[in-house]
């Protein structure tokens, strides 16, 4: 008996633990939302390419489009173009389209369109990099100038972080003499990442330029620069202007390295705008999306990889381990009667059919009427079987007469009924004859209500959309559940009811 | 909310037992369902009991199929009274008392004239599953017909008191008798309207009793009061009861038993869900009782004893007997 109770308590441990895991895990680790209403920020991103084609000569525009190795995920992506070959190639990290054309006259346009969203990023790759390089060789005025920068610089940083702020900082001191050397006059990012860059050869720091875009929408801009460097366990991101690391949430990495955005052969007066939009969508319906054209199909094992109609009927399904979870508890702890254990639920799934006011009114009615006619069979001793095959025929009959006359009467409600299960109420109306006669009027009575109520409640709880939701996707709840009913089938404690059944016990 | 807190925590302390308790720690647990067949069909607890040479009322004959139903005269053709039942009926469903003949039919208990062909009907619709619970076929039961012992005229109305002894692994732990009053129609079930009345097992005399889960002293038919009664016999309705384990094997059961007139106490059915309200009747909780048993067959089973009968009998006797002072 002993080792039964702790086989039972692991067990329920283990159902409740592993229910709550990987309801956790699809929560904060694969960011399945939690309601069907949350919502996420989806980016549309245009950049358009202009340019003026040569006429009589071979076109070939390449241009950096976003690795997508961020926490970033792409929903769809297109190169919009006419009369161009489009072809896309890893390089270095980099992602590079080629549009390609033999012949091409005038005004050219083409598109890159992206629509990315932050959610549902599958696993980072180990970052890599480089932690030494070799020196570039600067000589003259500017080397003892650089020497002159670097050595408060080293003075003042602990570590290759501490290192490239300080250094990106006084680059951008321009009262400093020997700033002004190095940047020549010359104010400007890029040139600044240049000094940079410099500086940080000498002291053989690696640095690598990162050219991103800002996630804002309707402003016109064009790349921005952030510099990097790998400290030997991660990517370090600099502003080049003020030395603040890390790069802001807002910022999309576009292209690595010190190549320009375009390069284009057979053409001239190239010219990138970039236009972003974003618009809100449902989160659950954009994760079903990023489904379908990524491999990360996280999505694919759940009940959302159903077929939609199937997914519809599941999702009723589903539900009604909830509705016996309530009838369990009010029988259990409450001590309601009811008609058989799982009456009520069926029953409240015929509800949805009917709406609930209206399938009270139905079932009780249909109930009466049944029992008025079971009655009256009772006279004619009648087998078990023939008398429930009528039973039912009435049961169908008296549903037909239900919806032809309200339909007469303009109650579309009433055909609503025809879906109304016709063997749950004939069950209902036996069973409750068979109360009737061995337990009496008054305790048939009570078990009716008894069982509307759980049917009610059951209903109440089942049509909850959140909760449906919730349920239908996280379904490892429901293992949570089972512990639960496991941890009841041990229950010892009085019933509700009981305690006023006893009462007699307390006068004195 | 607080109140309930505080009679939850009272009734605990009572040991009065709940039915998630009753089913989790006592007919779960000690009621093998392969078993169930032996009380749920009459027909064998009868013949359990014959092996086992406990007393029952007389089983005259059975019917299985309706070519059987011609039997019926040479069955009962040395007895002018008798009781017909289906073997699997439940609430006292389809039995049919027959008290006497009268020229070429029959007389029921009630006065009722009825004849051979209503009674061939009768016995039609048993075999075919009318009063059993699940519909399916059932056998019928001819058997003695109990007079109750008249020391029961005074506190009962009408219909046969039957007397229910709760007993746990062969341990007798509570006894009631049942009287039927005018609002159960004759019949001893509870919560039909029938009265508990709450028995000390070391004497046998009555204590007070239970109505629809109110304790009462008087019966509401006759108005006599119920309890102070000593019940002939008692030791005899012990040892039967306490037998009963060996004879059906489940360890949680209510024994119904009469005192007949002539014959003594008879084993009526046996229950594997006995109610609770036996611990109203008895003002006192069934939990600690059983507590009591649980702990006396852990330590006998310790010692590697097993007791007989008798001296179960005798250890529930000695330590649930309830010697109140004489008022």
């Amino acid at each position: 008996m002993r080792s039964l109770t702790l086989h039972l308590k692991v067990l329920v441990i283990l159902l409740v633990s592993l229910g709550v895991l990987i309801t956790a895990y699809q929560i904060f680790i694969l960011g399945i939302p939690m309601t069907e209403d949350e919502t996420d920020d989806l980016w549309n991103i245009d950049a358009k390419v202009e340019f003026q084609a040569s006429p009589r000569e071979p076109v070939k525009l390449q241009m950096f489009v976003p690795p997508l190795v961020q926490d970033y995920v792409s929903l769809h992506e297109s190169f919009i173009s006419n009369n161009y070959g489009v072809n896309v190639n890893r390089v270095d990290g980099n992602r590079i389209v080629t549009w390609s054309a033999r012949r091409a006259n005038g005004n050219q346009t083409l598109y890159y369109r992206l629509a990315l969203t932050k959610r549902y990023s599958g696993e980072q790759p180990n970052p890599k990099g480089p932690i030494f390089r070799d020196s570039q060789i600067v000589e003259g005025a500017e080397k003892i100038a650089a020497e002159a920068l670097l050595a408060p610089i080293r003075q003042h940083s602990a570590d290759v972080e501490t290192f490239i702020s300080e250094a990106i900082k006084r680059v951008n001191n321009t009262n400093d003499d020997n700033v002004r050397l190095l940047l020549g006059g010359d104010a400007s990012a890029e040139n600044k990442a240049r000094v940079v860059d410099l500086l940080l050869s000498i002291a053989h720091v690696p640095l690598e330029r990162v050219h991103t875009i800002r996630l804002t929408s309707d402003q016109a801009q064009t790349p921005e620069l952030w510099l990097r460097s790998f400290n030997g366990q991660n990517w370090l991101y600099f502003s080049p202007h003020t030395g603040q690391q890390g790069l802001p949430a807002d910022r999309l990495i576009w292209w690595f390295g010190d190549s320009p955005l375009i390069s284009l052969e057979g053409g001239r007066k190239a010219q990138v705008t970039f236009t972003l939009n974003n618009n809100e969508i449902n989160a659950i319906r954009l994760a079903q999306r990023a489904d379908e054209t990524t491999d990360a199909s996280l999505l694919e094992y759940s009940l959302y990889g159903l077929p939609l109609q199937t997914q519809q009927t599941y999702q009723i399904m589903i539900m009604i381990p909830l509705g016996v979870l309530v009838i369990l508890i009010l029988r259990n702890l409450g001590g309601l009667q009811t008609l058989g254990t799982f009456t009520p639920v069926l029953i409240a799934l015929a509800f949805r059919e009917t709406q609930l006011g209206f399938g009270i009114a139905l079932f009780t009615v249909i109930t009466a009427m049944g029992l008025m006619l079971r009655s009256y069979l009772e006279h004619l001793k009648l087998q078990m079987l023939p008398r429930l095959s009528v039973v039912l025929t009435f049961v169908v009959v008296l549903i037909a007469v239900i919806s032809l006359l309200s339909h007469k009467l303009g109650l579309e409600r009433g055909l609503s009924v025809a879906l109304f299960p016709m063997v749950i109420l004939t069950m209902t109306i036996e069973r409750l004859s068979i109360t009737w006669e061995e337990r009496g009027g008054t305790h048939a009575f009570k078990v009716a209500i008894g069982t509307l109520i759980a049917a009610t409640l059951a209903h109440l709880l089942m049509s909850i959309e959140e909760l449906t939701y919730f349920v239908f996707t996280f379904p490892a709840v429901l293992l949570v559940l089972v512990g639960f009913m496991l941890a009841m089938g041990r229950y010892r404690g009085y019933r509700l009811t009981e305690l006023f059944r006893f009462k007699a016990f307390l006068k004195d | 909310m607080l109140g309930l807190i505080k009679r939850w925590k009272a009734l605990e302390a009572k040991g009065i037992m709940g039915i998630n308790r009753r089913n989790a720690d006592y007919v779960l647990k000690y009621n093998q369902r392969h078993l169930y067949p032996v009380v749920d069909d009459k027909i064998i607890t009868k013949q359990r009991a014959i092996e086992a040479g406990i007393h029952v009322p007389k089983l005259y004959g059975i019917i299985s199929t309706e070519k059987e139903i011609e039997n019926f005269d040479k069955i009962v053709a040395e007895h002018n009274d008798f009781v017909i039942k289906p073997a699997q009926g439940a609430g006292g469903d389809g039995i049919t008392v027959v008290a006497d003949r009268f020229e070429d039919r029959f007389k029921t208990v009630s006065g009722k004239i009825i004849s051979k062909d209503e009674i061939e009907q009768q016995l039609s619709n048993i075999l075919s599953g009318l009063y059993s619970l699940g519909g399916h076929r059932d056998r019928v039961l001819i058997e003695y017909r109990v007079t109750p012992d008249p020391i029961f005229k005074s506190i009962s109305y009408e219909g046969v008191p039957d007397i229910r002894i709760i007993v746990l692994m062969g341990y007798p732990v509570m006894a009631m008798l049942r009287l039927p009053t005018r609002q159960s129609n004759g019949k001893a079930n509870l919560h039909q309207g029938a009265i508990g009345v709450g028995v000390d097992l070391a004497t046998g005399i009555t204590l007070k009793g239970t109505w629809l889960n109110n304790k009462i002293s008087k019966h509401p038919d006759t108005g006599n009061a119920v309890d102070g009664v000593q019940l002939p016999n008692w030791d005899g309705f012990m040892k039967l009861a306490a037998g009963c384990y060996e004879l059906c094997g489940l360890g949680y059961i209510g024994v119904d038993m009469v005192l007949d007139e002539e014959k003594g106490p008879l084993i009526l059915e046996l229950n594997a869900r006995p109610g609770l309200n036996i611990q109203i009747a008895n003002d006192c909780g069934l939990t600690l009782r059983t507590h009591a048993v649980e702990a006396r067959l852990a330590e006998l089973q310790s010692r590697k004893v097993v007791e007989t009968a008798e001296e179960r009998v005798r250890f529930a006797q000695q330590t649930f007997g309830q010697s109140k002072p004489e008022l």
